[in-house]
């Protein structure tokens, strides 16, 4: 824990650390925090000579506007990434409960072909929910998979793509959750067959299809690129549903993104890569903007299922620059012909 | 030629003219209304319902899919978006009718759910009619955020309908 707490301190970007501490009580802090900005960034245009703490800010100020974020509060900046992972609709009961699932407090029985997985709770609830949680513990279930009792998380939560996510981004991420209003509501233990039932065998599961690590930037590619495929791979998790998995349940990389008959709930996850016959080759950059933006296909047909969750709950709300990222690398990666029916 | 003139002046003068056109004309109408009435004593094919059903959906989702070309590249049509909206508004009262017969067999994906909770389904016909007019209003006053906004709600009430109504792709007659 001490040495998670560490990595988040270290992180490369300045603003990181103050992450952390405003993740506590994010929505009052975050105001003093633009305000202290906003103050010290007028110091400096009046004063000679700028200090350390002046010439932060101004890196800071200048960083923001290169990455076309703004001057933001962690809280605002965590619903960014929030919306980027699809709203977390997979921790909200929609199918079972409709309109009236209390959002964020689990409960969604998500099927599987090694049994029926309940999503947990994620609102700040302190005794049912994560409220009682440290930025660490929060980084380290993100990361590793790991509860902060030490217990393996089942696979089903999508780890083995947010362990790509930065120390800024999940801390962001938890002042955002922290934000929401609180729902008591007890956590449902999995409708499995042993041995999928069982917790400690995740830690084999583990050796054979995770490693927790960090998406380094690719210096061949431009920001854009980059942003995408951190988008695609890590927080929009997109491989999760649409990557065919193999035998163990983890995810066939030599198949990246070619669709998947065993998408979570039964569903067709379609093809995205740029095949041109069976994935998205004849969609345009805009047509996959657009998409992400309205859920509308290229022929005005609509989207249903946990993908029209996701696009209304998530990508939908996210900065056009986001979205277009996004489109940007999924007409990058290397297409595969694999055909998953459904009329998609 | 005036004396051909004349004469269709006295036969039209005559008595026994209007007997005769009546004649005429019930016989006519006999020839007309025999064969129509004999192909309605034969009900129209289930995959003729079908067919029209889904010639009624893919008009309204080209509709759908201009709009979004025209959107997503910032086509200059003058007056376009309106139209395609106001044809969706158009279409909306054709629906109604094209699923009166139930027809749920065959290569449909239509849910029998569309006949067994039919005041559902017309409220979300009704829904999507006032979301496709509330577009065609917005894109003629010609503000571009309420005018994303309401193409935004118009996809909602499709799929709206649709996941009450239409069969998911996992479930679609397609897959067989």
């Amino acid at each position: 824990m001490s040495r998670l707490r560490r990595g988040v301190h270290a992180a490369k970007r300045p603003g990181d650390g103050m992450g952390v501490v405003l993740g506590r009580h994010a929505g009052r802090l975050g105001i003093v925090f633009v305000s202290m900005c906003t103050a010290l960034f007028g110091l400096g245009a009046r004063a000679a000579a700028p200090s350390d703490a002046e010439r932060h800010v101004a890196e800071q100020v200048a960083r923001a506007k290169a990455e076309g974020i703004g001057l933001r509060t962690p809280v605002q900046r965590g619903e960014r990434v929030f919306r980027a992972t699809g709203g977390c609709t997979c921790h909200t009961n929609y199918p079972g409960e409709a309109e009236a699932a209390p959002a964020l407090a689990g409960g969604r029985a998500l099927e599987t072909p090694f049994g029926t997985y309940y999503s947990t709770n994620i609102t700040p609830d302190p005794e049912t929910g994560i409220g009682g949680w440290s930025d660490a513990d929060f980084i380290r279930a993100m990361r590793e998979g790991l509860a902060p009792d030490g217990r393996h998380y089942f696979p089903v939560f999508p780890y083995p793509s947010f362990t790509g996510l930065s120390d800024a981004d999940l801390v962001d991420l938890k002042a955002y959750l922290d934000s929401l209003v609180p729902v008591r509501r007890a956590n449902r233990a999995p409708d499995a067959p042993f041995p999928f039932s069982w917790r400690t065998s995740i830690a084999g599961w583990k050796l054979l299809n995770f490693a927790s690590a960090r998406i380094e930037s690719e210096p061949s590619q431009d920001a854009v690129w980059n942003r995408g495929r951190y988008l695609v791979e890590a927080a929009a998790h997109c491989g999760e549903c649409h990557t065919p998995r193999s035998w163990t349940g983890g995810l066939d990389r030599s198949r990246w993104l070619a669709g998947s008959k065993e998408g979570p709930e039964g569903e067709l996850a379609p093809n995205i890569t740029p095949d041109e016959r069976t994935g998205i080759g004849d969609w345009s950059i805009p047509d996959l903007v657009w998409y992400l933006e309205t859920g509308l296909k290229p022929d005005g047909d609509d989207t249903q299922g946990l993908m029209r969750e996701v696009i209304r709950h998530g990508y939908s709300s996210l900065p056009r620059e986001d979205r277009e990222a996004i489109a940007r690398y999924l007409k990058s990666v290397p297409p595969i012909e694999n055909r998953v029916k459904g009329g998609d | 030629m005036h004396r051909r003139v004349s004469s269709v002046r006295r036969l039209v003068s005559s008595r026994s003219f209007v007997p005769a056109v009546a004649l005429a004309a019930s016989g006519l109408s006999v020839l007309v209304v025999a064969p129509r009435f004999a192909s309605a004593q034969a009900a129209p094919s289930d995959e003729a319902v079908i067919e029209y059903r889904q010639n009624l959906m893919s008009a309204v989702g080209y509709n759908m899919g201009a709009i979004g070309t025209i959107m997503k590249n910032q086509l200059v049509l003058p007056g376009a978006v309106a139209n395609h909206a106001q044809q969706m508004a158009d279409a909306a009262k054709l629906i109604g009718p094209a699923f009166e017969r139930k027809v749920t067999a065959g290569k449909t994906d239509a849910k029998p759910e569309i006949w067994q909770d039919r005041a559902k389904f017309e409220q979300a016909i009704a829904d999507y009619q006032k979301a496709a007019s509330n577009l065609a209003a917005a894109a003629k006053g010609g503000d571009p955020a309420a005018t994303g906004a309401a193409v935004k709600a118009l996809g909602e009430s499709c799929g709206g309908c649709h996941e009450s109504f239409r069969k998911p792709k996992e479930e679609s007659y397609k897959n067989r």
